[in-house]
């Protein structure tokens, strides 16, 4: 009789602690030997730097140190080198950190950090992705063709603004072409947005006598961290040693290493005590990355009867002034970029450009939000060319298995999962069939919209995970990962599937929800919906290895022999006689007989996990395996519009995601529910916006607008369970996937009702307004 | 966090307040006073502004009153918009308020300190514009009353040393039938593009605006366009909209041209609702 933890709703282990305010983020801990750091910003968004002035800064109370980036000329970056921690020569964006404040306080560094002066000589600024790539548009990186390649498959652009391009050339475009009875063509363009976390980005560092560096970080990367820093500050790997508690939100922002490198600098300037550096909201949304931007022009080419023959697909993404993790992203726009549709035929030119504004990292969805917006609407476009129903249009295209992806991955089920139940059961979640488009009193419209979405990983080919499981004398386990709690209650539903393997109570499994570079594994980042897939994997190793200790041990126990062994309710019994059994408490730290002789001894169970057969994409073609499986979905939103002043309510979105299993259904609907609510925020609200001079001018939330409660819709979500023979119990990564249709469902949905082409990001209604204005004239 | 030292007083009665208001500025400390801070506070961390001593009015036994004292309501300068909205004695005043900023900043937010803080929205003004209230002052001078159509003109014109310490509304005004719109570029809590305030006394509608230049107003030409019956709606509106006392602007919440747009549905609207009324509340 198997006992099961998973498809269970499990509250998260931390849940208490969370609601009580009792949790502990890396700012809760304070030690009497604390300093504080605060950065200085720059003011003007492309510059060579002058002058300082911090004589008076320097002077007042409690300031010990006063950083600037002259001192510090390494070049920082996961892909390419491309970033100082403190800018140095020139700025490069609004918000750009150029001098640091160590202080006894808080309030004594920012007082003295008000009292900095700089002078510029500005230079003129690029302003957008398009403006990057035009061959007058001024340099953000003179010295590109010199940085450090991280990994080889980067390709910048000397003397331009492109610091990376990605290809994919897929079948024949002139066939396609040629078989195209209907094309159309359109433009995108969507602005930067931020994370939002609740919890605002923080560093504390200190670096001990013995020459250890100590690092606290609110982080989704503690061992990146660790690696960087050990790199740019030449300390041996082993020294760094990295702490992440539990994080508020990350939502891709926390992946980069950006404070943890000013905060070893700033102990560095004080003999190695401690300083703290935390992110006001106002430099979370400035100083430290955001999401890309994106301009594309997208071209389909169907046959009368609306089937696809051919995709092109320009991609100009703007990483802002660094690269950090764009180059990447670009890829991942590029490698996915038909969307979950069949097309022999795809020819995609994807730019990764410089632009003079706060520097894109990951953002849930890494690039597919944006790119899948352009696909989603251009969809919508050829059905109304086709005069076909958008719904059946894409259901004539869904990719299936047999068929490769742009990168010429052979898809299977497995692989795949099942795009066209996605669509068959959204279709019902938002009852399409009862019509898309109604005209009501009052001047209003309510309308229905859709959008299909798949998603894969792209990680470096090496990355890994592990799990390591200790036992406690009771026979109650403890579950140590490198993945961080960020939110989606990861550490619970690792626990959930944990304990089901082991047959024990969920209340058995303790989780470190603390993640330390010295004592948890290794884990890649964690990042990409990939950490119940690497780590879940792994904690299955880890609780076979674990069985087959405690079998080997109750064989010894029990005069038997193992095979004859099973476990169960926190017991191993004889699987001829149940009645026969000894108590996991009795084994796993050993088993002593009733002589005394001890035999054996603790049980460790040790699991780890890398991705198979991935590899690069080819820089020519594209093709290549740059992640183990798809995520698949379909999404939905109906929106009520008013005619006379386009103000509109979203009244339901809905998701239907392939998950392969479902094994935490509330927080799992939860997590879908999160990631609507950040897509239907891009749609609807959240943008930078930047004044002629590329000053960004709304850095609070007073001026940079979310989904506040009581503006929420009704959230439907649903599942299809299609496994992936690869996962943990065939479950697929789904804690972005909210996101990544959402916003295109709202502006088909919103076209549909006001009869115009809404076709950039956010749709305001002073933008309806204007496009009708533009319609009438 | 404020990355600036101040000095803060509080007195406890009003001639204390001026007098520690004179004693400073003969010092020359540049002092201020303040209601609930919500303006020091967010400019103030931002280092947008830099303040001498600030001088809390909360104590102030007079600045706390919300009550009817004969035929007037009078409501102190240091009371909330959250106790103005949840009292409710004021109905236009307390929507008013209730719409300015969210819950936790409105149960800060002053009735005196949005009337005199820099903020160019004041949206609490515009019921009292409408209700031709009475402001009294306190300050160096002595004490007066003067009727805000007089002494609010794009801002409360205060002598130097004075401070706001009641509003007084005769109570007729509030039950005239009312209306109170508020249109944002996206989001329910924001500023505004337009907030209209109207009032309809004896078959003629009065209106005060936010949004719609860089400063509140009720103006008496916009009305007369407004209620010239001879004209129809479309053309009493049109005509209103260019008597504005200052150019519309462009800003972060939107275009002029939009705001136009809004402002011309919005008073159709208001002035359905007011004309096609009797005299029960809107």
């Amino acid at each position: 009789m198997t006992f099961l933890a998973t498809g269970k709703d499990i509250i998260r282990k931390e849940a208490w602690d969370k609601v009580t305010g009792r949790a502990h983020y890396n700012t809760d801990i304070s030690s009497p030997d604390l300093m504080h750091g605060v950065i200085v910003t720059s003011t003007c968004a492309h510059g060579k730097i002058k002058s300082w002035d911090y004589v008076e800064a320097s002077q007042m109370p409690g300031v010990k140190a006063i950083l600037t980036g002259d001192r510090y000329p390494m070049l920082t970056g996961p892909i390419i080198e491309d970033h100082p921690p403190l800018a140095t020569g020139k700025v490069r964006y609004y918000g750009e950190p150029i001098a640091l404040v160590v202080a006894h306080s808080e309030a004594e560094a920012a007082a003295a950090a008000c009292k900095i002066k700089i002078q510029y000589e500005i230079l003129p600024t690029v302003d957008n992705p398009s403006a990057a790539m035009s061959s007058e548009a001024p340099l953000v990186h003179e010295y590109l063709d010199q940085y450090q390649h991280v990994i080889p498959e980067v390709y910048p652009q000397a003397n331009s603004n492109v610091v990376h391009k990605v290809q994919i050339r897929k079948g024949d475009m002139n066939q396609g072409w040629q078989q195209s009875e209907v094309i159309v063509e359109a433009s995108y363009s969507q602005p930067q947005a931020d994370h939002i976390a609740m919890e605002t980005r923080s560093a504390r560092a200190e670096i001990l006598p013995d020459g250890d560096i100590i690092i606290h970080s609110s982080s989704q990367s503690p061992f990146a961290i660790r690696e960087f820093v050990s790199q740019h500050f030449g300390v041996d790997l082993g020294k760094v040693v990295v702490h992440v508690p539990l994080v508020g939100g990350g939502y891709g922002g926390k992946a980069p290493v950006q404070l943890e490198y000013l905060a070893v600098m700033a102990s560095q300037a004080v003999g190695g005590r401690p300083v703290l550096i935390t992110n006001t909201r106002e430099q979370d949304i400035s100083a430290s990355p955001s999401k890309l931007s994106l301009e594309a022009k997208i071209k389909l080419g169907a046959s009368q009867d609306g089937i696809l023959k051919a995709g092109e697909y320009t991609f100009m993404v703007g990483t802002g002034a660094y690269a950090d993790s764009g180059p990447r992203m670009t890829g991942s726009m590029a490698m996915n970029c038909t969307g979950p549709y069949n097309l022999d035929n795809v020819w995609c030119d994807a730019y990764c450009v410089y632009t003079n504004h706060t520097y894109a990292t990951a953002f849930r969805g890494f690039g597919h939000s944006s790119f899948t917006f352009a696909v989603e609407r251009t969809m919508d476009k050829l059905a109304a060319a086709l005069n076909m129903d958008p719904l059946e249009l894409r259901r004539k295209n869904i990719i299936k298995p047999g068929a490769t992806s742009p990168t010429q991955v052979k898809l299977t089920l497995s692989n795949l999962g099942d795009v066209a139940q996605c669509l068959d059961k959204v279709e019902k979640l938002i009852n399409w069939n009862e019509g898309t488009r109604f005209e009501l009193d009052n001047n209003r419209v309510r309308a229905k919209g859709l959008g299909c979405l798949w998603k894969t990983s792209h990680s470096p080919t090496d990355a890994i995970a592990a799990a390591i499981v200790s036992f406690n004398s009771d026979g109650s386990m403890n579950l140590n990962v490198g993945a961080v709690e960020i939110g989606p209650a990861t550490k619970t539903t690792l626990a959930q599937i944990l304990a089901e393997k082991m047959q024990v109570d969920i209340n058995k499994v303790h989780v470190a929800m603390e993640v330390n570079t010295r004592t948890s594994p290794h884990h890649w980042k964690t990042v990409a919906s990939m950490s119940i897939f690497m780590v879940g994997r792994a904690v299955e190793e880890a609780a076979n290895d674990a069985i087959r200790q405690i079998l080997s041990l109750a064989a010894m126990a029990m005069m038997c022999s193992p095979e004859d062994l099973s476990l169960g309710q926190e017991q191993v019994y004889v699987k001829d006689d149940p009645g026969i059994y000894i108590d996991l408490a009795s084994i796993v730290h050993g088993y002593k007989y009733p002589n005394g002789n001890t035999v054996g001894s603790q049980v460790i169970g040790r699991g780890t996990y890398v991705m198979p057969h991935l590899s690069p994409l080819d820089q020519e073609t594209g093709q290549g395996k740059p992640g183990p499986y798809w995520t698949p979905g379909a999404q939905a939103v109906e929106i009520e519009l008013n005619m006379a002043d386009f103000t509109y309510k979203i009244l339901r979105a809905a998701t239907v995601l392939d998950a392969g299993k479902v094994i935490n259904p509330k927080s799992a609907k939860g997590v879908v529910m999160g990631g609507m609510s950040m897509g239907l925020g891009l749609g609807s609200r959240e943008y930078f916006i930047y004044d002629q001079q590329q000053a960004l001018q709304n850095t609070s939330l007073r001026t940079y607008k979310v989904l506040r409660i009581g503006e929420e819709p009704e959230y439907l979500v649903d599942w299809v369970e299609t496994p992936n023979a690869n996962a943990p119990l065939g479950a697929r990564g789904i804690g972005e996937h909210g996101i990544v249709a959402i916003h295109a469902a709202l502006a088909n949905a919103l076209s549909r009702a006001a009869q115009v082409e809404l076709d950039q990001l956010p749709i305001l209604p002073e933008l309806i307004w204007q496009k009708i204005e533009e319609k009438k004239a | 966090m404020i990355p600036f030292d101040f000095e803060y007083y509080r007195p406890a009665s009003i001639a204390s307040a001026i007098d520690t208001f004179q004693q400073l500025d003969a010092a020359g400390k540049q002092p201020l006073y303040y209601g609930g801070g919500t303006e020091i506070i967010s400019m103030g961390r931002m280092n947008n502004l830099k303040t001498g001593p600030v001088i809390d009015l909360k104590d102030l036994a007079d600045c706390k009153v919300m009550e009817f004292q004969q035929d007037q309501l009078v409501i102190g300068s240091s009371v909330t918009l959250t106790q103005i909205h949840e009292a409710n004695l004021f109905p236009l005043l307390a929507q008013a308020g209730a719409r300015i900023a969210d819950h936790t900043i409105q149960n800060k937010i002053t009735l005196g300190g949005n009337l005199c803080g820099t903020i160019i929205y004041k949206e609490a003004v515009l019921p009292l514009l409408l209700s031709d209230s009475l402001v009294s002052i306190a300050g160096p001078g002595g004490e007066r009353t003067i009727p805000i159509n007089s002494i609010f003109k794009e801002r409360m014109q205060l002598d130097k040393g004075e401070f706001v310490v009641q509003i007084k509304t005769d109570k007729k005004y509030l039950s005239y039938p009312y209306v109170h719109v508020k249109q944002t570029k996206q989001d329910k809590i924001n500023y505004p593009l337009v907030t209209i305030c109207a009032m309809s006394i004896g078959g003629g509608i009065r209106a005060a605006f936010s949004g719609v230049c860089d400063f509140p107003f009720r103006s008496t030409a916009m009305e007369s366009e407004l209620n010239n019956h001879a004209l129809t709606l479309e053309e009493r509106i049109d005509k209103a909209i260019v008597l504005t006392p200052g150019p519309i602007p462009t800003n972060l919440e939107g275009s002029a041209e939009y705001r136009k747009f809004i402002m011309k549905g919005l008073l159709n609207s208001i002035i359905n609702r007011l004309e096609g009324s009797n005299v029960s509340n809107a």
